[in-house]
C-alpha cells in the first residue's frame, strides 16, 4: 500500500505563553504537529505489515520552517518526502493548504491512502483531510482510532459517543486519526541519521500546476485570543481544616467534584 | 559502526560555535543536544562580552539576535539599610561595534543552531548521550540509548557537570570549590519602563551588579540585565560556602539556597526594580569559577573539551565571562579539527593546535592573568564588611543632624579610620594586589 502522509509543522505548544491574551510564539520552536506524528505511526504500522511505501508531504505556510519537520518524519520512517514552499503560500488558508496538497498527492507516482491527524496541533480547524477527500474524489473516514488494512480497503475504527462504529472503505480513500490510535515512536539517532539521505522534493506551485490565485487566502482572522476567564476570588478562612473542608465543599458546589 | 567525521556532546554556545565552523568548512558534523532544542537547558546571567570573540564568525553577529548593547554598568554595594551604587556610562561601551549585550539563551542558542543547519551541519535535539566510547585510551564515538555512533573526533561540550567526561576518565569530577550556583528569574516589563528606570536610551541596556547584603555574607552577589523586554535578575553563591553554611546551621536556621533569590527580590533596593514585573521564567545552574588551575585536559586521543566542560569562565568580580569563552573555545576547538583533519591525524599530537591556540588567545591568558582572583573571592570580608562600610561611609557624609554637623574631612577621615585602617584591609588590599 503506497501512503502519503500529510503533516505541519507547529509552534511548540508548551512553550508557547499568552501576554495580553495572544499567544507569544517569538524564540519558539518548531515541530511535528502531535497528531500528525499519529497519523505517521499509522502509516509506519500498515507499511511494515503490508508493504509499499509512504511520503510525508508538506505545504510552506508563511516561513514556518517545514524543511525540519520533514526530517522529523523522515526520521520516524517515511521512505521519502516532498515539500511545497511559495512565496504565494504566506497568508495560506485551510482550504489554500488543501488545494496544494490534493495536487501534490496527484502528481506523486501512486497513492492507495492518503493520512492526516484530525486536526492540527494549533489551529485545529480539522478541515484539511476532508476538503483534500473531496478535492481528489475519494472516499473520507474521520476520527479514526484503528485502521487495518484489508483486500483492497482499509477498516476503520472510531467511537461515536455510546457505541464503535466499524468502516470498511475502498482504497483509495482518506482517513484522519485521532491520539488514542498509537503512540508514535521516538526517532533513535540511528534513524535520525539515515534520514539524512532519504529523497526529499522540493515544489513551487508552479511545479504542481497551481495558480497562485487559487491559494489566495478566502478567510481573514480577524482575532484570535486567549478565552477569558472570570475568576471567582473566594478566600477561605479558619483554621487549615475548616478552609479544606469548605473548599472541597465549594468544588462539589461547583460541580468540579464528585459529579 | 555507524561513523561520522565529528560529533559535538552539547549544543550549547561552545559546541555551536565549533559545529557552524566545521560545517563552515565542510566537515561532516553532527551535534547532540539532550535538551527539547538548543537553549532550553542553558542558563546564563545575560551579558555576552562581544568584542573578543567578533572576529571569528564575523558574518554571524551582525545578525545575531541580541538584546540591548549594554551602555550603562552599574555595581551596587548593599549595606545595613543603606546602599551605594557606582554608576558608569560611555559612549565607547555602544560605540559602533557595541562592546557588549545582553541576551537570552532561549532565543540565541536557537538561532546559532539554525545557522549551523544552514551551513550544513546536523544539530539533533532531545538527544542524551549516554557514554563516550573508549576503546585503548582513545575517544572513538558516543553511545545514545542503543546507538553507538563513530566518530574520528569527539568535541565535548556538555558544559559544566561534565558527567561524560569524568565518567569517561577525561576529566575529574568538579568540586565544589571550583563551582558557584546561581539562580535566576526573567522578568518581564514593558520597554519603556525598563528604559525609565535604568536611564536608557531606546535599545540601549544595564548591567548591574549586587554586592553585600544578597548572598548571606557567603562568596557571591546578585546580578541584573535589561533585555528588549525582560529583566534577568538573579544570584550567585559559592557551593563550598553554601555547603559549609549549611553543614554549621542548625536544622531551624537553615535556609534553602533557592530562597536567597526571594530575598534578593524582597529587599527595599530591589523591590523598585521589578516592580509591576511578570516572573516569566525560573532557571538555576551551576558555573565554573575555579579558574585556570581547574581547567582540566584539553584534549587527547580523538577527543577535545569546550566551554564550560573544560571550565573555560572567568568570574572577576566585576565581569563574568564565559559564553565569550564558550564560542571562542568552540571556534578554535573546529580549527584544531579542520588541521587534523587535513593531516590525518586525530591523535593528541594531531589536535595539539587547540591548547596551543587557546593559550595564544585571550581564553588562557585571561584566565592566566585572573589565576589569583578564586582565592581572594574566598575572604567573606568582600561580600560583608566592604559594602557595608563603603555605604555606611557615604552615608555619614550625607547626613545632616539634628545638632552642629562635624566638617567633611572629619566625617570622611572617622570613617576611613574606622573601617579601612586596620590590619584585616590591609591584608586585603595586599592580596587584591595581584588579581
Ligand atoms: C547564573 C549564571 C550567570 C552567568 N552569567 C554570565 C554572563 O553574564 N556572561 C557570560 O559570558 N557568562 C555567564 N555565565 C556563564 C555562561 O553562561 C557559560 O559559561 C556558558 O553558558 C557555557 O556554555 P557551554 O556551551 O560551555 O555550556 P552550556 O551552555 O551549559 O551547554 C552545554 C549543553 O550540553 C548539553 N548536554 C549536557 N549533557 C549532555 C548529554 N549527555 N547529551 C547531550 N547533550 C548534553 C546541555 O543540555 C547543554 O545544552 C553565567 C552562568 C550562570 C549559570
Amino acid at each position: 500500500m503506497d501512503i502519503v502522509v500529510c503533516v505541519k509543522t507547529n509552534p511548540d505548544l508548551q512553550m508557547v505563553r499568552v501576554k495580553n491574551r495572544e499567544a507569544v510564539v517569538e524564540a519558539v520552536p518548531y515541530k511535528l504537529g502531535d497528531l500528525d506524528k499519529n497519523a505517521l505511526e499509522t502509516a509506519i504500522q500498515l507499511r511494515d505489515a503490508a508493504g509499499g511505501t509512504i511520503t510525508a508531504v508538506s505545504v510552506a505556510e508563511g516561513n514556518r520552517k517545514i524543511r525540519e519537520t520533514i526530517k522529523e518524519a523522515l526520521a520516524m520512517g517515511a521512505d521519502s518526502a516532498a515539500v511545497v514552499d511559495d512565496p504565494a503560500l504566506a497568508g495560506a488558508d485551510p482550504a489554500a493548504v488543501a488545494a496544494v496538497l490534493a495536487a501534490a498527492v496527484k502528481k506523486l507516482p501512486g497513492c492507495d491512502l492518503v493520512l492526516f491527524g484530525e486536526g492540527s496541533t494549533d489551529n485545529y480547524s480539522g478541515q484539511v483531510g476532508p476538503r483534500v477527500a473531496e478535492l481528489l474524489g475519494v472516499p473520507q473516514v474521520g476520527f479514526a482510532r484503528k485502521v487495518e488494512a484489508v483486500d483492497g480497503a482499509v477498516r476503520c475504527e472510531r467511537s461515536m459517543d455510546e457505541m464503535i462504529e466499524t468502516l470498511e472503505v475502498a482504497l483509495p480513500a482518506a482517513v484522519t486519526v485521532v491520539s488514542e490510535i498509537n503512540e508514535p515512536r521516538i526517532p533513535s539517532l540511528m534513524h535520525i541519521m539515515k534520514a539524512k539521505s532519504k529523497p526529499v522534493e522540493e515544489w513551487t506551485l508552479a511545479d504542481l500546476g497551481v495558480d497562485a490565485g487559487a491559494v489566495a487566502a478566502r478567510r481573514e482572522i480577524v482575532s484570535n485570543l486567549a478565552e477569558e476567564q472570570d475568576r471567582k476570588h473566594v478566600l477561605f478562612e479558619g483554621s487549615a481544616a475548616e478552609q479544606a473542608d469548605a473548599f472541597v465543599n465549594a468544588l462539589i458546589k461547583e460541580g468540579v467534584l464528585g459529579r | 559502526m555507524e561513523k561520522v567525521e565529528c560529533i559535538v556532546v552539547g549544543g550549547g554556545l561552545a559546541g555551536l560555535s565549533a559545529a557552524y565552523g566545521l560545517a563552515d568548512a565542510g566537515v561532516e558534523v553532527m551535534v547532540l543536544e539532550r535538551g527539547d532544542y538548543s537553549g532550553a537547558k542553558n542558563v546564563t546571567g545575560g551579558r555576552l562580552y562581544a568584542s573578543p570573540i567578533r572576529s571569528f564568525y564575523p558574518e554571524l553577529w551582525e545578525e545575531a539576535p541580541f538584546e540591548r548593547a549594554v551602555a550603562r554598568e552599574l555595581v551596587t554595594m548593599l549595606g545595613d539599610g543603606a546602599q551605594t551604587t557606582i554608576e558608569v556610562a560611555s559612549d565607547r561601551f555602544t560605540a559602533d561595534p557595541p562592546q557588549s549585550y545582553t541576551v537570552l539563551r532561549a532565543r540565541f542558542d536557537q538561532w546559532l543552531a539554525e545557522k549551523v543547519g544552514e551551513k550544513g551541519g546536523m544539530v539533533v535535539p532531545n538527544m542524551k548521550v549516554d557514554a563516550l566510547l573508549r576503546e585503548e585510551g582513545r575517544i572513538i564515538g558516543i553511545r545514545a540509548g542503543e546507538d553507538e555512533i563513530g566518530a574520528d573526533v569527539v568535541i565535548v561540550a556538555e558544559g559544566v557537570l561534565r558527567l561524560l567526561s569524568s565518567e569517561a576518565g577525561l576529566a575529574a569530577e568538579p568540586v565544589d570549590r571550583d563551582h558557584a550556583l546561581g539562580f535566576k528569574e526573567v522578568i518581564e516589563l514593558p520597554p519603556g519602563v525598563i528604559e525609565d528606570r535604568w536611564h536608557l536610551n531606546p535599545g540601549e541596556g544595564a548591567a548591574q551588579l549586587f554586592l553585600g547584603n544578597v548572598t548571606d555574607g557567603m562568596l557571591g552577589g546578585g546580578f541584573l540585565y535589561t533585555n528588549k523586554e525582560s529583566i534577568s535578575l538573579g544570584v550567585v553563591v559559592g557551593m563550598k560556602a553554601m555547603r559549609e553554611r549549611a553543614e554549621k546551621a542548625k536544622p531551624q536556621d537553615a535556609s534553602e539556597s533557592y530562597q536567597l533569590l526571594d530575598r534578593f527580590k524582597a529587599l527595599p533596593q530591589i523591590r523598585p526594580l521589578v516592580a509591576g514585573g511578570t516572573v516569566a521564567e525560573y532557571s538555576a545552574h551551576a558555573i565554573p569559577e575555579g579558574g585556570i588551575a581547574a581547567v582540566p585536559k584539553l584534549a587527547g586521543d580523538g577527543y577535545l573539551m569546550a566551554g564550560d566542560a573544560a571550565g573555560l569562565a572567568l568570574n572577576a568580580l566585576i565581569t563574568v565571562r564565559g559564553m565569550d569563552f564558550a564560542i571562542a573555545s568552540g571556534y578554535y576547538a573546529a580549527e584544531a579539527v579542520k588541521a587534523a583533519k587535513a593531516r590525518a591525524d586525530f591523535s593528541a599530537a594531531g589536535l595539539a593546535g587547540y591548547e596551543a591556540s587557546l593559550r595564544g588567545s585571550f581564553v588562557l591568558k585571561d584566565l592566566q592573568t585572573a589565576s589569583q582572583i578564586p582565592a581572594f573571592m574566598e575572604n567573606p570580608r568582600l561580600f560583608t564588611h566592604y559594602p557595608r562600610a563603603v555605604s555606611r561611609l557615604l552615608e555619614q557624609i550625607y547626613t545632616v543632624g539634628p545638632g552642629p554637623t562635624p566638617g567633611l574631612f572629619k566625617t570622611a577621615w572617622g570613617g576611613i579610620r574606622r573601617d579601612f585602617m586596620n590590619t584585616g584591609t590591609v591584608k586585603d588590599a595586599w592580596s587584591a594586589r595581584r588579581i
